[in-house]
Order: structure tokens, then sequence, then C-alpha cells
């Protein structure tokens, strides 16, 4: 490789006019490319980055690019600037002659029905950031290259993927999932996977030796250097990065300044190329924007469920489960009129959870319920808190058979019920330690209260824990007026004062009885002791 | 050892009933010697519809009830005891009296009761499922039944005596009517078990005449 790479450039030396200036007075010093990494004979390098280069990312993050199925010719248009100009277009603008860098007005003439988009960065940055959430599923060390590039270094996830060529093809899978289609490269330093994935050299380089003689006859304008240095470089005959890199190392710095040295550096690893990592948002929020307006529930849900699986990959890229989800509904309003802007769904777990399939159905019971006051114009899905993901394993036995565990059903089981009929209509019950009958029992979260009542109240709830039968099993929580005096009860038991909550202007003072009502239920009932003493039923023994 | 016949063999299968002869089941102790003795199996069946028909709520039904839910509270898998669309609120103090352990109720409050009981009997998550409803279609009740048996849980669906009339696919069906410090139990449907009522008396009642 390298002697090839050798005679290449010198090929070109030979023919290009390499200017005299340069020549002379680098005469003697130790060329950029060379030396050292002939030498290295190791096969295998210690790192391998792969290089995703998203060249039609303006319209691919538009939902216009190649996997969209419209057949329509569209472009994007460049949004600096006082012409616009096209900055990409698609296949089928490009047939019609519409290339990047035409003026609208000439592409329009070229095509009248041209779909027109204006570039949105935003979006493009969010796309970046989906695909550098779908790169974590391949290895850690992930690190996004804007404005249209996502590096990952990969040499350790080799084995597990079975190679660089299936691990390469997977990843592109996953890309082509979300709709883009980018330009994969591996090399073992990042500058270099960048430099061949720009240039559309989809080569797979894992040895450092092999790595020269793949850059050396790409085009310098891969590396993105100011307009100004390349046209310099240009002049003095110097167009590829194999020539670059044959320049003397203290003129080239001299003239091009240390740092264009430091990028050849580090493009063939003689420096390191330390990169920022991509770090995942500590929630997850994302939303949808359909062309059309949403009015139906079918079809908010079909636009939502893709949010809820981009919520899925981010939350298993991140190890991590949600409790809470909030998806903002945003209407068509007209300035004065009476309709909020946005419809909030807040959904609440009662257990940590991360697939998109438990959250749909939550979500469409959810939606089923409430009612929207106007067409829906964008989705936005935002998560609560991230928590720690633990993953549980599977009983063996279904629930109920030979005593199979039931632990995961118990939460899904209370958030079906919660989705469709409320959070407050579902509840657990706990004691309070309490004389008023009508406040010895709370309300509580239910399946939790155990370890905290037991702790907190064993004592008073011990103490005040009746003997079975004084208590009805059946309270009537507002007490119910019996008209007149109890003439139709049979009264079997009683009475039992109690008389308390002085404290807290909520003074009870009744004398209980059990009694028997004439069609042979037994009822709890309470006379007030006060005047004008008027009967209440209180509880039914059941 | 006289190999079983196999015409026997095959009768002794769980899913074959003949007339009054009772079917080996898996049951649950009621907690009442009495009527453990007239139930088919000597129980509450594991899985199955039970409807409690009474002639309005609150004369012992849920009497009936608590000996059950105090054991099923004391198994080791915790589940729930999902109280659907109950008439009035469970008062937790007489259930902690009666040993009903307090964290092991779901109560569920719902128009829809049938819904919310086949939710719960299908999930696996309940031990028991009791579900308050008044009139409710055959092939509603034949949903129930089914789910019982797709999560193996028992579902008891209390309704009015004035149902009894109606078809019902429930595994089992028995009316309660209240006496003096107990009840009388009749089965109206049932696979084997007894044919005469069964008097219960409420042990430790206080008050019971």
């Amino acid at each position: 490789m390298a002697q090839r790479e050798r005679t290449q450039a010198g090929g070109r030396e030979r023919s290009g006019a390499r200017p005299a200036a340069v020549a002379a007075a680098e005469a003697g010093p130790q060329p950029l490319g060379q030396g050292e990494l002939a030498l290295q004979t190791s096969s295998e390098s210690a790192e391998c980055w792969a290089a995703l280069h998203f060249p039609l990312l303006p319209l691919e993050a538009l939902g216009l690019g190649p996997a969209c199925a419209s057949g329509r010719p569209c472009v994007v248009l460049q949004s600096e600037g006082a012409s616009p100009r096209v900055l990409e277009a698609n296949e089928a603008a490009r047939r019609l002659g519409v290339l990047p860098g035409l003026g609208l007005v000439a592409a329009l003439a070229l095509e009248p029905a041209l779909e027109v988009s204006l570039r949105d960065p935003r979006r493009e940055r969010r796309l970046l950031d989906r695909v550098a959430a779908e790169a974590l599923g391949f290895t850690p060390r992930v690190s996004l290259e804007p404005p249209d590039g996502v590096l990952l270094e990969v040499r350790g996830s080799f084995s597990l993927f079975g190679g660089a060529s299936a691990l390469g093809e997977a990843l592109l899978a996953r890309c082509a999932a979300l709709g883009v289609q980018p330009r994969l490269a591996i090399a073992p330093t990042p500058l270099a996977a960048l430099v061949l994935a720009r240039a559309g050299r989809p080569q797979f380089i894992t040895a450092d030796d092999r790595l020269i003689g793949a850059i050396a006859p790409l085009p310098l304008g891969m590396l993105r250097w100011a307009d100004a240095t390349l046209a310099r470089l240009e002049s003095v005959g110097v167009a590829t990065l194999g020539e670059a890199l044959r320049l003397p190392r203290a003129g080239f710095a001299r003239r091009f300044g240390n740092e264009a040295l430091d990028t050849l550096d580090r493009l063939v690893g003689r420096r390191p190329d330390p990169r920022r990592a991509h770090v995942m948002r500590e929630r997850f929020r994302a939303r949808c924007e359909p062309s059309f307006e949403l009015t139906g529930h079918q079809a908010i849900l079909r636009h939502v469920e893709p949010l809820l699986v981009e919520l899925e990959s981010f939350l298993r890229g991140n190890q991590s489960a949600v409790t809470g989800l909030r998806l903002r509904l945003w209407h068509r309003t007209r300035a004065g009129s009476e309709i909020p802007p946005a419809t909030s769904i807040v959904l609440r777990l009662s257990a940590p959870e991360f697939s998109a399939a438990r959250f749909g159905p939550l979500l469409a019971e959810r939606l089923a319920q409430s009612v929207l006051p106007a067409p829906v114009q964008r989705c936005s899905l935002r998560s609560g808190e991230l928590q720690p993901l633990i993953a549980q394993s599977h009983s063996l036995w279904r629930p109920g058979e030979h005593g199979g565990a039931t632990v995961a059903e118990a939460p899904a089981l209370i958030e079906r019920l919660r989705a469709r009929l409320g959070a407050e209509a579902v509840y657990g019950l706990c004691l309070v330690p309490e004389h008023r009958p009508e406040r010895a029992w709370c309300v509580t979260e239910p399946g939790l209260p155990a370890a905290r009542l037991r702790s907190a109240a064993e004592g008073a709830t011990q103490a005040a824990r009746p003997e079975p039968g004084r208590r009805p099993l059946w309270l009537v929580q507002v007490p119910q007026r019996l008209p007149g005096a109890p003439r139709n009860l049979r009264l079997l038991d009683g009475p039992e004062r109690i008389e308390t909550g002085w404290w807290d202007g909520r003074e009870v003072s009744r004398d209980y009885y059990v009694a028997l009502d004439p069609e042979g239920a037994r009822v709890w009932v309470f006379r007030e002791r006060l005047p004008p003493h008027e009967w209440f039923l209180h509880g039914v023994f059941g | 050892m006289g190999k079983l016949h196999p015409l026997e063999q095959l009768l002794g299968h769980p899913a074959i009933w003949r007339g009054r002869s009772t079917a080996p089941t898996d049951t649950l102790s009621t907690g009442f010697s009495t009527l453990d003795a007239g139930l088919p199996g000597g129980g509450w069946p594991c899985t199955g519809l039970i409807e409690i028909l009474t002639p309005r709520t609150g004369l012992g039904e849920l009497r009936l009830l608590v000996p059950l839910l105090a054991r099923l509270g004391g198994e080791s898998p915790a589940r729930w005891a999902a109280w659907i669309a109950p008439p009035f609120e469970p008062y937790a103090p007489a259930l902690t009296g009666y040993g009903v352990p307090l964290d092991r109720q779901l109560v569920v409050r719902t128009a829809v009761p049938l819904w919310a009981m086949e939710l719960a009997l299908d999930s696996g998550a309940c031990a028991v499922a009791l579900a308050w409803a008044g009139r409710a279609q055959a092939k509603h009740l034949r949903r129930l039944q089914l789910a019982t048996l797709r999560g193996r849980t028992p579902g008891f669906l209390f309704r009015p005596l004035s149902e009894a009339g109606e078809a019902s696919p429930a595994q089992l069906r028995l009316s309660l009517e209240p006496t003096p410090g107990g009840a009388v139990v009749r089965l109206l449907k049932s696979r084997g078990g007894a044919r005469e009522p069964m008097e219960l008396s409420w042990p430790g009642d206080h008050g019971a005449a």
C-alpha cells in the first residue's frame, strides 16, 4: 500500500507543476505523510472510527429524502443570502436539471411545479441526534460532527457484530429505518473516516498501514478547510491529501498555519484526536409536524406512534425508563378565539416503563377520553424524569399458576384501569389511628402502604384494631339522615359513645347502635347527642 | 392394585361433568363448614365466575367472603383483591378486624364494572375480583367466565336476586338471604353440590341475636 501511494504521489509530482518556492525552501526536511507511518507494521489499528456522512440531510430532515415515495421534484433552499439558491435537490428534480447551486428563479423556470422548502437547521440537528441515539446501540463512544456527520468508535464492537462489514450493514439498516441514507466509511482515525465518507468511498479500513494509501487520492476539499487556504494550495499544485502530506512540515506550518498541520497530523493518526462524546439528553423530547391537520384520534395516534418508537430507542440507549409522559397537541388557533393553544395529555405510570407497546394503548385510552376543541397541527412528546432501568426476568409460570410471580402484572393492571377511569378511581385502603369512624381510614396509593403503615402506625393500629363484628364492613362515607325516630329499626346492641374531635372543629358526639332493618340487614346507626337528636345511617354490616 | 377401568379414567377428567356428580375441581375453602360441605368440590372454585344473588346489598354477602379474603391475603405471591364498583366504601378498620390485609385491597370506582372486572380477571394480578353489577347480558357474563379461566382467578359477581331468572354462563350461582345472625344460601346453578338450602351463622358477630 505504502509503495503504491508513493508511486501515485510521485507520479503527480512529476506531472504537476510543483512550485519551485516550496521545493527550494524545504529542501531536506522530512515529508509530512511518510517516514514513521511507512515503518509501522502492526496490521490492526488500536481504534476504528465509523463515520456517517449525510449528503442529503437537508432533504431528509424535511421528510423529502429518497425514502420519501412521492416522486415529486423537491428542492431545499439555502436560508441565508439575498437571492435564494438551491441547496439540495431530490432525484426527480435533478433529472429535470435542477441542481444544487441554481438560483430559485432559474429552478422554477425549469420546473414550475417544483416543491420548494426552506432549509431547517434545527430539524437537521434533531435528525442527527436521533441517529446518534441509534448509534449508541453500537458503541458507547459516539460523537456528533455537525452539520452532517456522526462518528462512532467501533473497534470494540466488531466481535459482537461479526466484523466490520456486518457492523456497517447493521448500522446502515438502522439509518434506513430512520429514513436517512448516509455514506459510511471506517478508518483508524476519525478524520480519515469522515474524509472517506464525504468523498463517497465506502471503504472499511481497519489496519493502520492501509490508511495513507486509501486517503491519498482524495481531494483536499474533503477536509473542509477555508476556501482561501484551499485556493493557495491549489495554486501551488497541491490538490489531494497525498500531495499535502508530502509537503515538508516546517514550511507547511509557516505558510498555512499550525492548525492546518495539526489537522493533517490528526488525519493520519500522528496526533491524538480526542472527540467530544455525545451525551444523551436528560429527558426525551420529540415533536411531529405533519403537513396537514389531524382531526381524528386514529390519525393522531398514527402520528404519535413513531414518537413512541423513538422514545423507546432513546430509553434503551440510555438504559433507563420513565414513569411519566406528556403529549401536547397543538391546535389551529386564530387570534381572539377561545380555543386554548394546546391540549395536554399527561400519562402517569405506577412503575417505570420503556416500551412503546405499553405506552401506545395507554395513550390511546387517554386520547379517547379527551375532547379536542380544534384540529391538531403538531404533536410534541416529552418524557418525565429518567430512572435507571432494572431489567426483570419473566416468570416461568403464567400468573396464578403454581404461584407464578405477579409483580410485573400488578402495575400494568392499575395503569390500564387508570388510563380509562382516571387516577382517583383506583385506590388502596389504609388505616388512620383515629376514633371518628369516617376518619379511621383513608384512600392511598394501591399496594405500597404495607411497609409504611406497619412501621409508622403499628402500635396505634394494633391497639385500635377492632374486634371482628364491632365495625361494619361497609361504611356510608357521608352519614345518611334517617327521617324520624328509628321506629322500623330493631336495636340489637349499643349504645357505643364516640365523642371526640373537638380540637379541629369537626367534633362528633354520637351514640352508635347496631340495628336490624326490616329487610333483615344489620346496619350501624347513630343518634346525635346534641339536639335535635337526629338519627343517621353510617354503615352496613354486609 | 387393580387398574382403573378406562371408562372411569375418562370420566375422572375434570372437564367432564355428569349430572349431580361432583367433578374434581380445585377449590378454596369458604371458611364455613356447612358451605364447604354443600359446595361442589368442598369450597369456592379456584377458577370460574361465581354469581351471588341477594335481594339487596348489605345482607351478608361480604361477610360470606371475608374468610376467603383473609386467607388469600396470606398467600405468598402478593396479589390484589379487586373491589370493583362497590356500593359503599369498604371499611378498612372492619376488614383489619377480620384479618384481611389492607395492602392487597384494590378499590376501583367505575361505571363500567364488567369491563374492569374482565381486565382484573384477565391480568393475573388479582387473587380474586369482586364486582357489583346490576343488569348484565349473558354474553358479557360469558366473557367474564372465559376471563376467569384465562387468568386463573375466581371472580365474584354480586347481582340482585331479581336476575335469578335470567340465563347465566356462570360456573356457580347462589342466592343469599339473611336470617337473624346468619344467612341461608341456595345453590341455583352448580356442577354438583347440595340441593338443600344451607344455613350459615356469622360467628363472633357482635349483636347477632
